[in-house]
């Protein structure tokens, strides 16, 4: 059945078990992708895929279950299901659905064109050429992809909340693989757009570029260095460590910033802000994954920790409003605090002139790893590194298989100077972070 | 889950525009994951994924069509959809399904999902009480009880027409210590393809649980790690995912089929050194990894990849086989319907070998003994690999001495594994989630302790 009928037969399965308290996240996603490798199209994959979930509140305990089944029988299920989980919930916090009424903001919505598949098709195939085209040293490992999606999500719930969301989005990946007859390296470049609009050979070079560029690494030194990241690099300190930016996190004490609201916690050239309408992410959206109004706030502000990130279960403990912070990486996965896009507020300095401050040190560009070697409770972190020897106060000889440790809080101090080049490295989710390069006073490099 | 007649119809409407193979696959799956969180169920994620995928081949192409509709109609269109991708032509193959029983070599004796949630969370509390009350210095514990319910079925026009239903129940554990130095963490997380009835006797929940309160007391008390490149002496059980991402992840056909594998091309060469003999095995019974059918519904099979050192065998799955010129080694696999199959691995181990541990240990002036393995992540172009070791000792004259933190590990797959020079002889195997293109799946590593000759250790 569609999703109208199946919401309807969930309002009388609530009311036959005697739920008052619920809410309904209905989301899809049709999507088509096309990979090419070799000169021909290899994958092609194409489908709508997508699912409900429902959640309820009883004795102020949340419950929920989800499926992708819209059947009579499994709406049924859904409801019992969701209470039965509710019903074995030991924790004491209360939980609230969204009252609504709220302030939503105006703006507007990603609306790519989606792409038709043989446009998709020809996009790829040309992508693949351009790489070819784009240096010498490219070997035929090379592989392009690009994809066009529309997601949908429907929110309701039993206060008379009722938000719809649509947002769609086509995108290009070329990924570049080079060799110099010794070794062979990889890297890629993302774009976001048409395929009328993008500029393939432009896409190719960076790729290409990149990946040739650290052909002939060497290992960096060990010791400790001065060290500028570049905006990828620093953007996964970011993503790595927005958990201890969670409120419910804090409250956990699985986070150092507990307590430490209204302290200075980072250099005062830092400031970090959170922003669900971030101009380059097309995942931009005005209400959060509980229907609490989505703004822009200032989570660290020259330096000061202003806030930690709320939703309506953390707001109500701590006797505050929620920042609009509720956020589901599916129909299929529990509500979480996290951020939209979250970014370091750029300098005024370019590259070069960081490089120059730096002295002697290492620029790194790449970051791996970051699942098992960055500790999320704790900040302390080692890390596989790649990228150049910063020497007398220019980029040197490029350099891999090192490592580079700290702690990301302590880090935060010793940020000494930040750049202007920012730049959203992933804008493929809804949870994204954008960085400029910074300059670090100093950390442990291990190498040879 | 779809009866014959309906898959017949479908495959025949999905090679109508002339593939030369198609295939259905279906599943139905329930996840039940409970969350504790100081010794309190904070939530539980529970779910069902049911949808079908299309997938037609012609040549190296290959289109895949997924719905959530497993309707016959929804089913015709999803084949139609794949069909019309794959472009204009006609039916050029013909084919019989036959139903194909797979032995079950997996009893189940506790099917999670008929087992109320209380239960559960009694099995839950036992860990993470067990965890809280193994020092004062453990100020916070979680736990995680995960229980699949995995029921497939694929149809392809080789004929196949086969189901397999995975059972898996996993308990994970995670405790934080914190003695003044900041606080650190410890893990342990069993799981089995079994029922509950892998906590009577196959598995200890307070074992568990005491396990990472253990592990966090011992590195709360720890200094840093020195940096530096020095010989390592790395333990069993998840040790062995030095081998799943310095070298397995390089093996399988997702790389290897393209060139980009640093092993490509290198078959009956000497890659290893001679004391490494590496397997992997879908058919330990009750094993973590273990299928009883791959993705594509091609039988699970136990491979010795790399034996004395020698490259014996790649992971390959049905495409990838055809760029290869190889047959399928039975390992497609596939987090679910919405994603793409392709090769990886099972439950993958460097096997038993001679040494002593004694020796292995006695062996090294300086260096680092890894006690314990975090996870890791590989570049199978380059083969550079990382991962991070979450319990680490010093090794000096030959004896293990303090405790250290934040020790991570670097290196480049192919040299690492040349370095491999002592191998012990007890073998353990251990549990982790695999991610790669076709989502997560859960695999085991494994390995006796070893030792690497050298090789960089991340510190400061």
């Amino acid at each position: 059945m569609d999703f109208t009928a199946f919401k309807e037969k969930i309002r009388e399965e609530a009311a036959a078990a005697g739920i008052s308290q619920y809410e309904l996240l209905y989301m899809t996603n049709d999507s088509v992708s096309v990979s090419a490798f070799g000169g021909q199209i290899a994958d092609f994959t194409a489908g709508i895929t997508g699912g409900v979930c429902f959640r309820c509140i009883v004795d102020g305990h949340m419950g929920l279950a989800y499926t992708q089944d819209l059947s009579d029988s499994s709406a049924r299920s859904l409801v019992l299901r969701a209470a039965d989980n509710a019903s074995v919930i030991e924790s004491e916090e209360t939980e609230y659905f969204s009252e609504g009424g709220g302030d939503y903001e105006d703006y507007e919505p990603a609306n790519m064109a989606q792409a038709a598949p043989e446009e998709l098709v020809n996009t790829v195939l040309s992508g693949l050429e351009a790489l070819k085209a784009a240096d010498e040293k490219v070997t035929d490992g090379c592989s392009a992809s690009g994809g066009a999606t529309v997601q949908e999500m429907y929110l309701m719930n039993s206060n008379g909340v009722d938000l719809k969301y649509r947002g769609s989005m086509d995108y290009l990946f070329l990924e570049a693989v080079v060799s110099n007859g010794t070794e062979d390296n990889n890297e890629y470049e993302l774009k976001l757009g048409e395929p009328k609009d993008l500029d393939l050979n432009d896409i190719a070079k960076k790729a290409t570029d990149k990946a040739v560029s650290m052909l002939g690494a060497g290992t960096a030194p060990t010791g400790s260095f001065p060290v500028v990241f570049s905006p990828e690099a620093f953007t996964s300190f970011l993503q790595v460590f927005s958990s201890s930016f969670s409120s419910d996190n804090a409250a956990k004490g699985l986070s150092v910033l507990k307590g430490k609201e209204g302290e200075v916690i980072a250099a005062d050239i830092v400031t970090v802000i959170d922003d669900p309408f971030y101009p380059d992410n097309p995942a931009r959206i005005n209400f959060d994954a509980e229907g609490s109004p989505a703004h822009k706030k200032a989570v660290i502000s020259n330096g000061k920790l202003e806030t930690l990130l709320y939703n309506l279960k953390t707001a109500h403990a701590a006797g505050r409003e929620t920042t609009g912070n509720a956020h589901r990486a599916g129909y299929d996965s529990p509500v979480v605090i996290s951020p939209f896009t979250m970014y370091l507020v750029p300098g005024e300095f370019t590259e070069e002139e960081l490089f120059e401050k730096a002295g002697n040190g290492v620029y790194i560009t790449s970051l791996g790893g970051l699942h098992a070697g960055a500790n999320q409770i704790t900040g302390d972190f080692s890390l596989m590194s790649s990228g150049f020897m910063i020497t007398d106060g220019k980029k040197g000889e490029p350099v891999k298989s090192f490592t580079v440790a700290g702690n990301f809080f302590d880090m935060l101090k010793d940020v000494t100077a930040i750049g202007s080049n920012i730049k959203l490295p992933m804008p493929l989710s809804s949870t994204a972070f954008a960085s400029p390069s910074v300059l670090v006073r100093e950390l442990s490099v291990s190498g040879k | 889950m779809i009866p014959m007649e309906t898959c017949r119809k479908v495959l025949e409407r999905a090679t109508a525009t002339g593939a030369d193979y198609a295939e259905i696959f279906a599943e139905n799956t329930v996840d039940h994951l409970i969350s504790m969180i100081s010794g309190k169920v904070d939530n539980i994620n529970d779910g069902v994924t049911a949808g079908a995928a299309v997938r037609v081949y012609k040549g190296l192409r290959s289109v895949m069509a997924t719905t959530i509709d497993t309707s016959e109609e929804g089913l015709l269109r999803c084949a139609a959809r794949a069909a019309e991708a794959l472009g204009e032509g006609t039916a050029e193959i013909s084919f019989v399904l036959r139903e194909r029983l797979f032995g079950d070599i997996h009893p189940i004796k506790v099917v999670p999902s008929a087992v109320g949630n209380r239960e559960k969370i009694e099995i839950l509390r036992t860990g993470c009480s067990a965890a809280a009350d193994y020092s004062k210095s453990i100020v916070q514990t979680t736990g995680r009880l995960l229980d699949v319910d995995h029921k497939i079925l694929i149809a392809n026009t080789d004929g196949v027409y086969a189901e397999d239903r995975q059972i898996r129940t996993r308990l994970m554990v995670t405790a934080v210590a914190d003695t003044g130095k900041g606080s650190q963490t410890g893990t342990c997380s069993p799981g089995r393809r079994m029922g509950l009835e892998m906590f009577d006797g196959e598995v200890d929940a307070a074992a568990a649980g005491r396990e990472a309160a253990r592990q966090a007391v011992v590195m709360a008390d720890a200094g840093y790690c020195p940096g530096g490149t020095m010989p390592v002496a790395i333990d069993n059980g998840f040790g062995g995912v030095i081998f799943h991402e310095a070298c397995g992840h390089s093996l399988e056909a997702t790389s290897v089929a393209y060139g980009l594998s640093q092993f490509t091309g290198k078959l009956g060469e000497q890659i290893a050194n001679e004391k490494v003999t590496a397997i992997d095995d879908g058919t330990i019974p009750n094993g973590w990894g273990s299928v009883n059918v791959d993705d594509e519904g091609t039988p699970s099979q136990k491979r010795v990849l790399i034996e004395n050192g020698v490259l014996k065998m790649y992971m390959i799955d049905k495409f990838n086989g055809r760029r290869m010129g190889m047959e399928s080694t039975g390992s497609a696999r596939r987090e679910s319907f919405m994603y793409v199959p392709t090769s990886r691995m099972t439950n993958t181990y460097i096997a038993a070998g001679t040494d002593s541990n004694e020796d292995i240990i006695a062996s090294i002036d300086f260096g680092l003994y890894a006690a314990q393995m975090g996870g890791g992540s590989v570049n199978p172009v380059t083969g550079e690999f990382n991962f991070a070791v979450n319990e680490g000792y010093m090794i000096r004259n030959g004896k293990i001495c303090e405790p250290v933190r934040g020790a991570s590990l670097v290196g480049k797959g192919s040299e690492i594994i040349k370095n491999i020079d002592m191998v012990g002889s007890e073998l353990l195997l251990a549990q982790g989630m695999c991610g790669s293109s076709s989502g997560s799946i859960p695999t085991n590593v494994g390995q006796p302790m070893i030792r690497v000759s050298s090789i960089t250790v991340g510190g400061r």
